[in-house]
């Protein structure tokens, strides 16, 4: 048991903040993170003789599923309905216009994609991670982790694009 | 691929090097396009840099308390602890109530009802006092219908005990009575006797007859005013 507990604090411990960093991201609010993550942990922690290869992945694919368990139960409307995997007629990089943004705005923004998008930009973008992980990370082929990252980041810059924010304006 | 997430791709370093670079020579070619590119490397850059990373709170940095398994069965384990208990108690109660009546029954039987005979008071009290390392009160109720005829000396439930006996017309009642107020209280009929258990005063009282129950109320109650 102890050196269980010796092998798993020096192998997961590492990717704590990923770990949570994941949770923050998809359930949106620390308090679900918190309850998501405690329980992905404790699976981590008990399935650890199922760890083969890369710490990170594998405690990641954890989390994520724990989330996705958690969003399923909890806020089902929140999930991918399935046209939300098909082409959009969004426009092109073109259209990625945005130069200053400020801060807040970006993070609401990506706190307002839906969730199999947020969730494979950050992956992508604040893990790191390469598709071939995201792929494993997400249970998706790498085809459907490159469609996701670009409709994500199309998806933001039209957000952050600057005759977005009239729309949020109060009208009086 | 669609062109513009053969862009991702290549902004993401995961373009294979042979499309990487027929995508660097159309660049070259294509300021549009070098200028889609470079918009998206701003967007990923800002995300990296201004997006939100939450840190894990303090409660995370060790190795999650596991619960222990066995744990689950406590409330089980402790409810089978209390049923055992009151099963227990119920058989122990079940086995003084039944010495309580065989001993009732033997000394009716035989000759052994009284070893002190006498309807004083001040007679029985010694009597049980010399024998006993304790001293029940003795009352004398023949006022009240209830003559004192003696007392005995018993073993019941693994301990001495003071045996006052009353007569009613003809019904035999036994008083047995023992320091301690722990015994259960109430009464109840067991082969055709009555039996009333209650405690007074410091003492541990039971009594056992014939007699109908309101009766023996009555001589509870007498004996409680003492």
């Amino acid at each position: 048991m102890t050196t269980d507990r010796a092998r798993y604090e020096a192998l997961l411990l590492p990717h704590i903040d990923a770990a949570y960093n994941l949770a923050r991201w998809l359930t949106r609010n620390d308090h679900d993170a918190q309850d998501v993550l405690q329980e992905a942990m404790l699976r981590a922690f008990r399935h650890f003789d199922g760890l083969r290869g890369e710490a990170r992945p594998w405690l990641l694919a954890i989390v994520r599923n724990a989330c996705w368990s958690w969003l399923r139960a909890n806020r089902p409307a929140e999930l991918p309905a399935a046209e939300d995997e098909q082409e959009s007629d969004a426009p092109g990089p073109e259209a990625l216009a945005m130069r200053e943004f400020d801060r807040r705005a970006l993070n609401e923004a990506i706190a307002a994609l839906p969730l199999a998008f947020r969730e494979a930009l950050v992956l992508r973008e604040l893990e790191d991670l390469p598709y071939k992980d995201i792929a494993r990370i997400a249970g998706i082929p790498i085809g459907t982790v490159m469609s996701r990252i670009a409709r994500a980041r199309r998806l933001l810059a039209q957000a952050l694009q600057p005759a977005a924010v009239p729309r949020l304006r109060v009208h009086k | 691929m669609r062109t513009d997430e053969r862009l991702h791709a290549y902004v993401d370093g995961e373009l294979d090097a042979a499309s990487a670079l027929e995508l660097e020579r159309e660049m070259a070619q294509n300021p549009a396009l070098r200028a889609s590119v470079e918009r998206l490397r701003e967007l990923s850059a800002a995300v990296r840099t201004h997006a939100d990373y939450h840190r894990a709170p303090a409660r995370f940095r060790r190795a999650p308390q596991e619960k222990r398994r066995w744990l689950v069965f406590a409330p089980a384990f402790a409810m089978a602890l209390l049923l055992g208990a009151a099963i227990g108690l119920y058989f122990d109660r079940q086995g003084e109530e039944a010495e309580l009546v065989a001993s009732h029954v033997r000394a009716t039987l035989g000759n052994r009802l009284i070893d002190v005979a006498s309807t004083d008071q001040h007679t029985v009290k010694p009597w049980l006092s010399a024998r006993l390392p304790y001293s029940p009160a003795v009352a004398d109720l023949s006022s009240e219908g209830f003559q004192l005829q003696g007392a005995r000396l018993d073993y019941i439930g693994g301990k001495q005990v003071a045996v006052l006996v009353y007569q009613r017309r003809l019904h035999t009642i036994d008083v047995y009575v023992w320091p301690g107020e722990e015994t259960s209280r109430g009464a109840f009929a067991r082969d055709g006797f009555n039996v009333e258990r209650f405690a007074y005063g410091g003492m541990s009282y039971a009594m056992v007859s014939d007699l109908n129950r309101n009766e023996l109320d009555d001589l509870k109650r007498l004996l409680e005013r003492r």
